[in-house]
């Protein structure tokens, strides 16, 4: 047993008072969950403490939220970690002047262990990010995750009738969109997702990832429509900003925007265009590793805009507006000599590759084009590990055979 | 000397492109700290994420190529941007998860001479950021400081594939790899500000494709770090610096407030506390002002 | 008034199935559940789902395999329904876009379990109750014209009209507290088990018994309620369950002595013998000082290929990293037998009629009974999916020939009242609900649990019984309106303590050994006296409790040995 605090971010909706902190004490093994945690609260001192909780395994999603500062499951993290986290985040700040708490200012009291104080720093577990809170660390999901959810037509749409059977599918393609299926819907991607921080009406990576699962079906016969619904979306798979944060917060593995990248390639491989220029733009990138080896800012942006059409350009509305809004920024970098002139911002002038070494480049090019092999660690697995541990068995069988005895422990 | 550093280097695009004083300066603080770098002139684009969106198997085998260029020199690898990192570090995870995808990978380098071997403790690339903590020191760097950062205030920015996702990232190695900008701060003498976007997105991956949503997060972050106290930010990715400082102006427009804050590479940073001046380190082509740093640095002789 | 022909109490697995087979009838279906439909704890069902579809397995093979499994206390008609009709629902659900797993052929592929003569359970790596609910999920949103989904909404009271048919439930909104009546022709009870009146148990927090309560108090009869089943394999502590798919797929179970003990017990099926006879093996082990000093044994997974693991045991893979700390790829891990599963519960026909004409149970709420003393793995997803569809069907048809019956306001007049007197109660002046469910839980787990005693239930009986008139006073903290889950956690100690008491009077009733009801002073399998069905009712003096024939189509009780 161990005595740990946690400071909880509390809205009471009935009370007229804005959100607060309150902490509590509380006393429990360390490998026992922050959800484990609350719940003692609750039952011991304070049933008012609200929090949505069932399963306590991580496997039916109701007790998302954030521990100092992480978006997750509240019963898949355990309190002993959390408290190490919180220190390590105090002392990796403890030189700077706090100015903030928890990374937002809101009323109440704050008494943050200080650099060297003999108590330890509190646990930070608040209601999960981009929902609104409707009571302590219960969430509005349905006006937030579910709707984007729902957005994404998410059922299976197949073709004609049933077969008598079942469907005869590749194998893999079942493991393959599994990773999808073993999402829990618990908001925990939503709520540490940067992107719809920047824009609410980002479909977002739960609703995303649930997309890949159709998308990914070889038993859905609208993949192309979706592709077609979800790039087309101002608001869709280009407005990821590939920040990586569902993958760390999904308590499952589906690393949702690990689907968003997929879902983007089905898309360019559909030969969709995006009003975002998603597509141009990763044809633009792709072309020019190609072209130069190293990648050209300047002509990033324009090849993004006007693809393909060297001189005489018949640019969108959009790229004229992107390309105007460029300049401004593109003047400064002259001015500064981080654009060492004028020319750097004229296609055809960056530098190549030394010697053959863009030729190499470009015969990678032509083998991975014709191959185009989409290695999928979750279906694969890494047998580097399988690996470790038959050499370890092997080793133990090594040590223990000879002589008869049992291994040394 | 034994314990000297010596490093096939991979400079990335950007510092020698839209940020050559990233470039620049590295190449200062590497004598000024002692370690050797051998640029990998000849290695190309690590794809920063968006090759392999397009055709996967591309990105892994461009990587591949740069790592066999790596290993050709006997030397542990070290790139100076966090994109790099991150893509990198993908492409190898997927690389060394599997024989038979490697052998189909070194397939496309055979013709070159080339080939991706993993090693039996796994091939080494390392963003300068980690190599000044786990391979140089802290107390080593600290040692070395002749001007201390002495007042400054100095908010971390990560980038987003230096610190996510930490399973690939090594962090179950090095668990604080994410606290690694804030030691460095403190052996460099100056003080960590603690503000919401650390560890956030700057938002450059989507500057063509969703310029308002991407210029929101970097006026976000630099406006939170400027009323947390900033002096400057410091960051190890030149993608981050072109949306925190190139666009700082434009991003100033969407979130409707004044900005002006000095975003500093990590190279910079401890080329200031070694006692590199501004100017050779390339902060007069920074668009933000960082006349303000300059002006603190000023009271502490070299 | 809220208005449905059809009403289905609970959204998981066997009320979704119901909901959607009830709206293909055509007629206006609502579904109301306490929590978020995915958060049922359907969930947790990991391993799979029985079929005998595979050439050359048939459902009498199923079927047997089932009655045997129920120690001969399950009815045969009913078995024989469930297995026949399982090819057919499992298909239904590939077709809905299940993701289950293939073989090379890209054909459905199967594994092994427990107590079954062929491999005939097909799976979704081993998130197979949440890979179907997740799908079924997403035919209630695509059907959202003809099911109206009432998330978060708690039932408290069942609705009886003059002529004693079910007419409706009175519901609280959990999201603002407010109390609603609704009206239905047919009311379907699907709310799961009760596993929370133990502790500790493999079981949501969720479970507890929701439903058979609600039925039992409007005087429906519930049967077979002392059987109990304790899973094999559950972590020590909080009673995480590893999945039995770990030893379909082939993993031991050792002693401390590093011992395969199964062979004594088992020696053919070895693990995978039934659920009971694992569950009773490893306890004799561990009570015969044979297993660790925490009380468990070890399941060693480290015997299964890797790469099989990585495959079809990912979850149980994050089990035991996150729950145990333990990597089940490179060493045992330590389990014990824990609460699980609720065998019994309101007494239905096959097609989910209980006594009480309008109301319907499926699925763990319901026995129909399908699973007897001891239910097989992967049996329980085809009985809520099969006896759900059954009940929705037959719940729409009846709805189709019915009148509509207004409810009673009484009966939400009574809830108010009910909800006002434990919100007028005041701190201090009685025991917290939390230490009463606590009391109950380990009450349950050492008295009424894999072995059991004449001695050791009425010691339970006589514990419920005062903790029954402690619940009376007992206070809580929180007296809102917008989420009040102290509320509400004070109405399920309510129908926690109506289950106990029932399975503890049926337990001491039950004087033999069958499935998993297991009498250290009656060890012996009884079926001249015993093989029959234990129906309790509720009355004004208590419980009474009544007798039922098992049905026996074509399979007579033999010997049970695996």
């Amino acid at each position: 047993m161990a005595d740990y605090k946690i400071k909880v971010r509390r809205f009471q909706p009935e009370s007229g008072q804005g959100p607060y902190w309150e902490e509590f004490k509380v006393e429990l093994e360390p490998s026992l969950s922050v959800l484990d945690s609350l719940l003692q609260v609750k039952d011991r001192e304070d049933g008012s403490l609200s929090v949505r909780c069932s399963c306590r395994a991580a496997i039916c999603g109701s007790c998302g939220m954030k521990i100092n500062g992480q978006s997750g499951l509240g019963c898949k993290t355990q309190i002993g970690e959390a408290q190490e986290l919180a220190e390590k985040m105090a002392r990796a700040t403890a030189s700077g002047p706090r100015t903030r708490e928890a990374g937002r200012e809101i009323a109440g009291d704050d008494e943050r262990a200080q650099p060297g104080a003999e108590e330890a720093a509190p646990i930070i577990i608040e209601p999960m990010g981009n929902m609104p809170v409707i009571k302590d660390l219960i969430t509005d999901m349905e006006s937030t995750h579910w709707t984007k959810i729902r957005r994404v037509t998410p059922w299976l749409l197949p073709h004609g009738e049933a077969p008598e059977r079942e469907y005869i599918v590749e194998p893999e393609s079942m493991i393959d969109i599994t990773q999808s299926m073993a999402c829990i819907q618990c908001g925990a991607c939503v709520s540490s997702c940067l992107s719809m921080e920047a824009d609410p009406d980002f479909i977002g990576p739960a609703a995303l990832a649930k997309a890949y699962r159709f998308v990914g079906d070889p038993r859905d016969a609208e993949g192309v429509e979706r592709l077609h619904d979800l790039a087309e979306d101002p608001h869709g798979i280009y407005d990821c900003t590939h920040c990586f944060s569902c993958v760390d917060a999904c308590p499952k593995d589906v690393a949702p925007m690990d689907q968003i990248m997929r879902l983007r390639r089905k898309a360019g491989e559909a030969g969709i265009e995006d009003p975002n220029s998603g597509h141009s733009h990763e044809l633009a990138f792709v072309k020019i590793i190609e072209k130069k080896g190293t990648l050209d800012e300047s002509l990033l942006l324009q090849e993004s805009f006007a693809p393909g059409i060297k001189g005489k350009l018949v640019p969108s509305r959009r790229a004229i507006k992107e390309m105007l809004g460029s300049i401004p920024t593109a003047i400064r970098g002259i001015k500064t000599g981080k654009m060492r002139s004028l020319p750097k911002l004229i296609p055809g002038i960056h530098h190549k590759l030394p010697g053959t070494a863009q030729d190499e480049v470009q015969a990678i090019y032509k083998h991975a084009e014709e191959h185009n092999e989409e290695f999928n660690l979750y279906i694969k697995g890494d047998e580097g590990e399988l690996a470790e541990i038959e050499a370890e068995e092997n080793l133990e069988t090594a040590i223990a055979a000879p002589a008869g005895e049992e291994a040394p422990s | 000397m034994s314990d000297q550093i010596k490093v096939a280097y991979w400079p990335g695009c950007v510092s020698r492109g839209f940020t050559p004083e990233l470039h620049g300066s590295m190449a200062i603080v590497a004598e000024k700290l002692g370690i050797e770098l051998v640029e990998l002139d000849r290695a190309n684009c690590c794809g920063a994420g968006v090759i392999a969106e397009h055709n996967q198997e591309l990105a892994d085998t461009l990587n591949a190529r740069t790592f066999a260029l790596a290993q050709e020199t006997g030397l542990s690898m070290m790139n100076i941007c966090s994109t790099c990192q991150g893509a990198q570090s993908e492409c190898q995870q997927r690389l060394d998860a599997d024989s038979s995808y490697r052998a189909h990978v070194n397939e496309a380098l055979s013709g070159q001479g080339l080939k991706y071997e993993k090693d039996v403790n796994g091939f080494t690339n390392k963003n300068f950021l980690w190599l000044l903590v786990e391979d140089y020191g802290l107390d080593k760097l600290a040692a070395q400081v002749v001007r201390p950062l002495s007042g400054m205030r100095v908010g971390p920015f990560y980038g987003c594939y230096i610190v996510r996702p930490k399973e690939r990232l090594g962090y179950g190695e090095h668990p604080d790899r994410d606290i690694y900008l804030e030691q460095v701060i403190v052996a460099l003498g100056g003080e960590v500000v603690e503000y919401d976007g650390a560890r956030k997105c700057c938002g450059f991956p989507v500057i063509t494709m969703n310029r308002e949503t991407s210029l929101k997060q970097a006026g976000t972050h630099v406006g939170d770090a400027i009323d947390a106290g900033a002096d400057c930010l410091v960051t190890p990715c030149p993608l981050c610096h072109l949306n925190l400082d190139m666009q700082q102006p434009e991003a100033a427009k969407v979130v409707n407030r004044d900005l002006g804050l000095a975003v500093l590479h990590l190279p910079q940073l401890v080329g200031l506390a070694l006692g590199a001046e501004p100017k050779e380190l390339g902060m007069s082509k920074h668009i933000a002002s960082t006349g303000w740093v300059e002006e603190r640095l000023a009271a502490v002789p070299a | 008034m809220p208005t449905h022909d059809v009403l289905v109490i609970g959204a998981g697995l066997a009320g979704q199935r119901a909901a959607l087979a009830a709206a293909e009838q055509g007629v206006s279906v609502g579904i109301i559940s306490k929590v978020h439909p995915v958060r049922s704890h359907s969930n947790a069902a990991q391993g799979g789902i029985n079929a005998a579809l595979n050439p050359g397995d048939s459902w009498e093979s199923h079927a047997f395999d089932t009655i045997k499994g129920s120690d001969y206390l399950g009815d045969q008609d009913a078995i024989e329904i469930m297995t026949k009709e399982a090819p057919e629902e499992i298909l239904h659900l590939e077709h809905l876009g299940v993701t289950f797993h293939r073989n090379e052929e890209g054909k459905l592929g199967t594994r092994a379990f427990g107590g079954a003569s062929a491999a005939r359970t097909y799976y979704v790596a081993d998130i197979t109750g949440q890979a179907i609910m997740h799908v079924l999920y997403e035919q209630l949103m695509k059907h959202s014209d003809s099911v109206a989904r009432y998330e978060e909404w708690f039932c408290t009271a069942l609705a009886i009209d003059e002529a004693g048919e079910c007419c409706g439930v009175v519901t609280r909104n959990v999201a603002d507290g407010s109390m609603e009546l609704f009206q239905a022709k047919s009311v379907i009870l699907a709310c799961g088990g009760n596993g929370q009146v133990w502790k500790p148990t493999t079981n949501a927090l969720i479970c507890t018994g929701d439903g058979i309560a609600m039925a039992y108090r409007v005087g429906a009869k519930l049967m077979d309620m002392e059987m109990i089943q304790y899973h094999p394999t559950t972590l020590a502590g909080k009673g995480f369950l590893i999945t039995e798919g770990a030893r379909g797929e082939g993993a031991h179970l050792l002693n401390a002595k590093g011992e395969r003990f199964m062979e004594t017990y088992a020696p053919n099926k070895m693990e995978l013998a039934s659920r009971d006879v694992v569950s009773r093996a490893e306890q004799t082990e561990i009570n015969e000082g044979r297993g660790f000093p925490d009380g468990t044994v070890a399941l060693d997974i480290t015997v299964v290929p890797k790469k099989r693991v990585h495959e079809a045991l990912r979850e149980i893979v994050l089990v035991g990293r996150d729950f145990a700390g333990v990597d089940i790829t490179r060493e045992p891990i330590h389990i014990k037998p824990g609460n699980h599963y609720t065998m019994g519960g309101v007494k239905t026909d096959v097609d989910g009629r209980t006594d009480i004409p309008g109301l319907y149970s499926a699925g763990e709420t319901a026995c129909v009974s399908v699973h007897g003393g001891n239910r097989l793995g992967a049996n329980s997803l085809l009985d809520t999916l099969i006896f759900g569809r059954r009940s929705g069907v037959d719940a729409a048809t009846r709805a189709k020939h019915t009148d509509a019956s207004k409810p009673s306001p009484k009966v939400l007049e009574d809830e108010d009242a009910m909800i006002a007197d434990i919100n007028s109660r005041e701190k201090g002046s009685g025991r917290r609900v939390s230490e009463i469910k606590l009391e109950l839980g380990q009450t349950m787990d050492a008295k009424v649990a894999v072995f059991r005693d004449e001695a050791g239930i009425n010691e339970a009986i006589e514990i419920v019984a005062r903790l029954r008139e402690e619940a009376k006073t007992a206070y809580i903290d929180d007296h809102g309106s917008v989420f009040n889950q102290d509320l509400l956690g004070a109405i399920e100690l309510g129908y926690m303590l109506d289950n106990a008491e029932c399975t503890c009077l049926a337990a001491l009733e039950r004087k033999e050994s069958r499935g998993a009801q297991y009498r250290t002073d009656f060890p012996e399998r009884n079926d001249e006296e015993w093989l029959k069905h234990i129906d309790l009712e509720k009355t004004d003096d208590g419980p009474e409790i009544s007798y039922s024939e098992v049905t026996i189509t074509q399979w007579q009780p033999e010997a049970r040995t695996y």
